[in-house]
């Protein structure tokens, strides 16, 4: 099979235009008629959701959390981008386009990333219509900040809680819907499986997290808006939640997984403390705008940070990117504190932190500013470590936080089935091998509120759709095997718990398919966690049983899937033998270390397609890029 | 799409059935309350200048006519509402929280959960009973007639009876600690009256607050001077 | 140090519920609360007994999952803080602790620690939003907000939705959580147009629900992890005022 993109012709600015002229339309009467499944309530999924019944389409929609608003989405803080160039400072759709596909490393298409940027700006009109309180200026006018290495400032914030009062907007457009009756919600629901009819997607399968029932649903398409993976990791920023099961049970029915090896490791978290812990809490990187990283210059060095005089402290990041400066994209950052820890010079108990002092900005700009700047994230960090960053350095480690793969899809968000659409941080396309900070929000927001609704529209019109019901043999067989599924893991019994293998899996995916990997590594973790998978299936213990809430065995089904998808990643970092964005292989660095991609032999997007039996097929989607040229990133 | 349209309710079922016209109603006849106890208070203080001072300003209600009866009318109302809203708000809560917690701690801080705001049912209750032996021990007591007339028309000797009461040490003190549990019942129903009504914001609220506890307070004084006066001193001669 | 639990175990909506004793040895004070509870649940899975169901998501104090109420405290003793993100080192070693669910006839108890709270879903779609549809915005910055009001609306938008005001409350109202959302919106421009219609309908549908009047203890600002202040109360009550006397 060929992946054919589906991009419109024509010159890059003019293609999403384009698309929309000829745009063909769904009559008013007749989207009544076509019934819309959405997996997925974050940003992605509660956006697309509401703009679609407002539009007249009848929708399902499905999260596991016991309420819409508890999306994953919830938890960024630091912003949204876009293109408004309100400041003036020469920011522009073009300009976001570019620094987009650039923070990528080249690893994504022109086109959609384009479109995104062009949305940009609608997604901030239509949050603050809905009411989100973003921060302003004392004129009543935006505030906008810089972000994660970004050259102008285009990000709008709500304080540390962007992400909440961006979900919660969605959330109260789709609230609307549901008491307008054109929004069926279904909470505490976790979708098991896809059900696909002559081809095309048709349906699913949930199973009701309260009762344990295996519920079936029917429809003219399917959107799956379920978000990242990062927590195959085990630790990770993730909302304990969220998991890869929605999407790779759609992989199993044919959906394409691409580039799952692009993972992000954000440079600023809190460090691991303990075996018991269960998740790592990101300080926002906007903190790095007035702290300064450092380690101590002589591995030995173990007195308190603030008895280290200038002279023996290494600023390791301002000293190798001299105009970047503590502002590097997330992926250069993190690495670097990954070499500064393993030369030894790492601080804190367990040696796997670095420092980011505020000393020097609290000194020239005055407590109070800091305070007003980072005054919770502060507290947080005191809550959590029992520090106080105003007197001592905080104290951070990388950490997994966002996945840029993800299901393949194609320009109008569909997958490699038909009539199953993909969006938000679930499918793979506008972030390449590294995504900028804010542009997750602006990226689920723009495939809601401003893709879909075309692209979606455009499927059903130009289709002919049977009338199917959940009686159908599709859905028996779909239902079937995932009861079996439940009652086997149910059955085993064994000694291990659900949580033990998890933990073996994370450790395996932050060693090899961690921040920095090389063929050995990756190969030891193909087998190690093929071994790991095997022993699963034989040792789990999952205790209780299916007619009930059981949490043991929602996260059995995920880390159950968790161990295939690692799998799969680690072969498409093994498969990927260049460096780029957050995927750095050891084999290929230029001399002074930096990421060293390969354009001739890797300007590719990788997408899995599932077998029966053997191991996954690799299929290759080029990419063409033909307004940007291809340079090297350097942040020097 | 429109949204969803409610029948729109009357304004009394709004009044006395919403969750905030309940309370606003709750508020008003709260404070109205507080208005007559403190005119009341001022009256009962007129003892001090003499039982013919304290007769005359009884008398001077009495002659109101038609005018008192109206407003006696409207207190009890007044006292009706407030006492079945009171009750109502109670009975709500009780249903609202089925099973209740084995440990129960207020948190502090910004909390304004006290013995007064737990209480105010039973301090309310009570109130209400008392108003109600307060009224046969002294409205419709023993009717005195008083040595002097005003205007000719006989006078009722009230202080005389209020001198004969109080000598009693279940009268006194019983009067006395229900003026206590009115200090209690205020504590946290002025300030509450004023939330109620919407009539304050973060700045005013501590204001509000213990200006509360401190009218509160001195209504209760001004109550239970009286009667421990009288108690330990035999009263005005 | 090593903690008692004594926690309430109940298998579904109509069963009736119970406190188990459990004792959890060598707990670190840097571990959260719910690591507390995944430690414990480990251990009751590996002795062939059932974990102890609770919510959680986000375990950083932000998505509103996570509701304990410990030692008689909806999210235990720290103020601000959900508990989630409380840490053992506020407990001592061989303190006995109390963990129940939140308690509201309006909340029922889904299974151990897990309550239903689509209640709060239901009183949103009554009338928690603006009306406006993609595509009918007009651009961010035509209307300037007066960043006073802006900052304001923030603190209440600020809600988690987790519920903590209800369980704390002596009458297990909703207040806090209906105002802040009305206050939210009726600071902003964008929440004049349905400023009545709002006030009135989650108001009355905050009653349907079943929570309880609002005696105006303020606990809730006191346990919200948050911080919202009943000042949004105060606000709700004069709009709905307002809305009660208008003609339309
Ligand atoms: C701590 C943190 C801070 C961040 N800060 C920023 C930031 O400042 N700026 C920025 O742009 N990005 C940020 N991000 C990234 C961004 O938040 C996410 O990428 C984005 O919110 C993902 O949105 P989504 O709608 O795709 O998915 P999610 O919000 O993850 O939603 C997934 C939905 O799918 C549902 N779901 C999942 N699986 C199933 C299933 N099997 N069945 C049924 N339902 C299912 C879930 O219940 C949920 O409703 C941050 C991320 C983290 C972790
Ligand atoms: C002298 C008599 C009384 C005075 C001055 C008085 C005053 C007040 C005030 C000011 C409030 C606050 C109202 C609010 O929060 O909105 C209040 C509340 C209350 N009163 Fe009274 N009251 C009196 C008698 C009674 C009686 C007889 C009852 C009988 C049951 C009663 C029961 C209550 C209750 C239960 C409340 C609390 C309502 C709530 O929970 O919101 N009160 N009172
Ligand atoms: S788990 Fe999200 S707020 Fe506690």
């Amino acid at each position: 099979m060929k992946l054919d993109a589906k991009e419109p012709a024509g010159p890059l600015e003019q293609k999403w235009d384009r698309y929309l002229k000829d745009l063909k339309l769904v009559s008013p009467n007749n989207k009544r008629k076509h019934h819309v499944i959405v997996v997925g309530t974050g940003l992605a999924g509660a956006s697309a959701a509401a703009t679609l019944a407002e539009l007249g389409y009848h929708i399902s929609a499905f999260c596991i959390q016991d309420s819409a608003r508890r999306a994953h989405s919830i938890a960024a803080q630091g912003g949204i981008n876009a293109a408004k160039n309100y400041p003036g400072d020469g920011d522009s759709v073009w300009r976001l386009f570019y620094d987009t596909i650039k923070g990528g490393d080249y690893r994504s298409r022109e086109s959609n990333v384009y479109r995104l940027a062009q949305n940009s700006n609608n997604i901030i009109d239509q949050c603050v219509a809905q009411g989100v309180p973003f921060a302003r200026e004392y004129g009543g006018y935006l505030a906008n900040r810089s972000f994660g290495g970004a050259q102008v400032s285009r990000t709008f914030y709500a304080r540390g809680q962007t992400g909440q009062q961006l979900l919660l907007g969605a959330y109260s457009a789709l609230s609307r819907q549901v008491s307008a009756g054109n929004i069926d919600m279904y909470a505490r629901r976790e979708m098991l499986d896809l059900v696909v009819v002559d081809g095309k997607a048709r349906g699913i399968i949930t199973r009701n997290l309260v009762t344990g029932e295996l519920e079936r649903y029917a429809a003219d398409a399917v959107l799956l808006c379920t978000g990242g993976y990062g927590n195959v990791y085990f630790l990770s920023t993730n909302a304990k939640n969220s998991n890869v099961t929605a999407a790779w049970r759609c992989y199993k029915r044919g959906a394409f997984f691409a580039n799952g090896c692009f993972t992000q490791i954000h440079p600023t978290c809190i460090p691991v403390h303990g075996d018991y812990q269960s998740k790592l809490t990101l300080m926002s990187e906007s903190l790095r705008n007035d702290g300064r990283v450092w380690v101590p210059k002589n591995p030995e060095d173990s007195r308190p940070p603030q008895q280290i005089p200038e002279e023996d402290r290494d600023y390791y990041l301002e000293r190798k990117y001299p105009s970047f400066g503590n502002l590097v994209p997330r992926d250069v950052a993190s690495r670097n504190a990954k070499y500064v820890t393993d030369e030894g010079r790492g601080v804190g108990a367990t040696g796997l932190s670095v420092y980011l002092d505020f000393r020097d900005s609290i000194k020239r700009l005055g407590r109070d500013v800091i305070s007003q700047r980072y005054g919770n994230l502060f507290e947080m960090y005191e809550r959590i470590t029992d520090d106080n960053p105003y007197q001592v350095p905080m104290r951070i480690y990388p950490a997994v936080h966002y996945t840029m793969g993800g299901t393949w899809v194609d320009y109008n968000l569909m997958t490699t089935v038909p009539g199953l659409f993909c969006l938000g941080e679930a499918n793979f396309s506008d972030h390449g091998a590294n995504r900028l900070g804010a542009s997750a929000l602006m990226q689920g927001l723009s495939d809601g509120y401003f893709v879909i609704p075309y692209t979606m529209g455009q499927y059903i019109a130009g289709e002919s759709f049977q009338a199917v019901d959940t009686e159908h043999d599709a859905f028996k067989e779909a239902e079937n095997a995932s009861r079996e599924r439940l009652s086997k893991l149910l059955s085993i019994n064994g000694n291990k718990t659900v949580l033990q293998f998890h933990k073996e899996l994370g450790q395996f995916m932050w060693d090899y398919v961690g921040m920095s990997r090389n063929s050995e590594g990756l190969k030891k973790a193909i087998s190690g966690i093929s071994a790991l998978k095997e022993s699963f299936w034989n040792d789990v213990r999952v205790p209780g049983s299916n007619d009930t809430l059981n949490k043991s065995l929602e996260f059995a089904g995920r880390v159950a899937d968790f161990l295939e998808l690692g799998e799969v990643m680690a072969r498409d970092a093994l498969e990927r033998e260049e460096s780029c964005g957050g995927h750095f292989r050891e084999e290929y660095q230029t001399p002074e270390g930096e990421a060293l991609r390969n354009d001739d032999d890797f300007a590719y997007v990788a997408a899995w397609e599932h077998q029966e039996s053997g191991p996954a097929v690799l299929h290759k989607e080029k990419l063409a890029f033909e307004n940007v040229k291809l340079t090297q990133r350097s942040y020097k | 799409m429109s949204t969803q349209v409610r029948e729109k309710q009357p304004l009394w079922r709004q009044l006395f059935t919403s969750q905030i016209g309940k309370k606003l109603l709750t508020g008003l006849t709260g404070l109205g309350l507080t208005l007559f106890v403190i005119v009341h208070m001022a009256g009962n203080l007129s003892y001090f200048a003499g039982n013919e001072a304290y007769n005359a300003y009884a008398h001077k209600l009495l002659s109101l006519g038609p005018l008192l009866y109206i407003a006696e009318l409207g207190l009890l109302a007044f006292f009706v509402f407030h006492i079945v809203l009171g009750v109502n708000i109670y009975l709500g809560k009780r249903k609202a929280r089925e099973q209740g917690y084995k440990r129960y701690k207020t948190a502090g801080g910004q909390s304004k959960q006290s013995l007064s705001s737990r209480s105010m049912i039973v301090t309310g209750v009570i109130l209400g009973v008392f108003l109600v032996l307060h009224l046969v021990s002294f409205k419709f007591g023993a009717y005195y007639e008083a040595a002097e007339s005003i205007d000719g028309k006989p006078v009722r000797d009230l202080a005389r009876l209020l001198n004969e009461k109080f000598q009693s040490p279940l009268y006194a003190f019983g009067y006395s600690g229900v003026m206590v549990l009115l200090a209690l019942h205020l504590r946290h129903g002025i300030w509450s009256a004023f939330q109620s009504l919407g009539a304050t914001n973060p700045r005013l609220t501590p204001l509000i607050y213990t200006l509360g506890a401190l009218v509160g307070l001195l209504i209760a004084v001004g109550f239970f001077i009286l009667p421990l006066w009288i108690f330990f001193t035999g009263g005005n001669a | 140090m090593t903690i008692y639990l004594n926690v309430w175990r109940q298998e579904g909506p109509d069963k009736p519920g119970r406190f188990e004793t459990y004792t959890v040895p060598d707990v670190s004070p840097d571990m959260s609360f719910l690591e507390m509870f995944d430690v414990l649940n480990e251990q009751l899975t590996l002795e062939g007994k059932e974990p102890v169901e609770f919510d959680h998501d986000c375990r950083e104090g932000i998505c509103g999952s996570c509701n304990m109420v410990i030692n008689g405290q909806a999210h235990g003793p720290n103020a601000r803080t959900a508990t989630c993100q409380l840490h053992m080192r506020s407990f001592k070693d061989g303190d006995t602790l109390f963990v129940e669910p939140w308690r509201a006839s309006a909340f029922p108890v889904i299974k151990d620690l897990v309550v239903d709270r689509d209640a709060f879903d239901r009183i949103m779609e009554a009338g928690g939003y603006v009306s406006v549809n993609t595509g009918n915005a007009p651009d961010a910055n035509s209307i300037p907000i007066d960043k006073v009001a802006a900052d304001s609306a923030m603190d209440y938008a600020a809600c988690i939705g987790c519920g903590a005001c209800v369980a704390a409350c002596p009458n297990a109202s909703a207040s806090l959580f209906v105002g802040a959302k009305l206050a939210h919106l009726s600071l902003l421009p964008q929440g004049q147009p349905e400023r009545n219609r709002r006030v009135v309908n989650m108001v009355h549908q905050m009653k349907e629900e079943g929570f309880g009047d609002c005696s105006n203890h303020a606990e809730c600002e006191a346990v919200c992890p948050k911080g919202i202040s009943i000042a949004g109360i105060a606000a709700m009550r004069r709009d709905y005022v307002k809305a009660m006397l208008a003609a339309d």
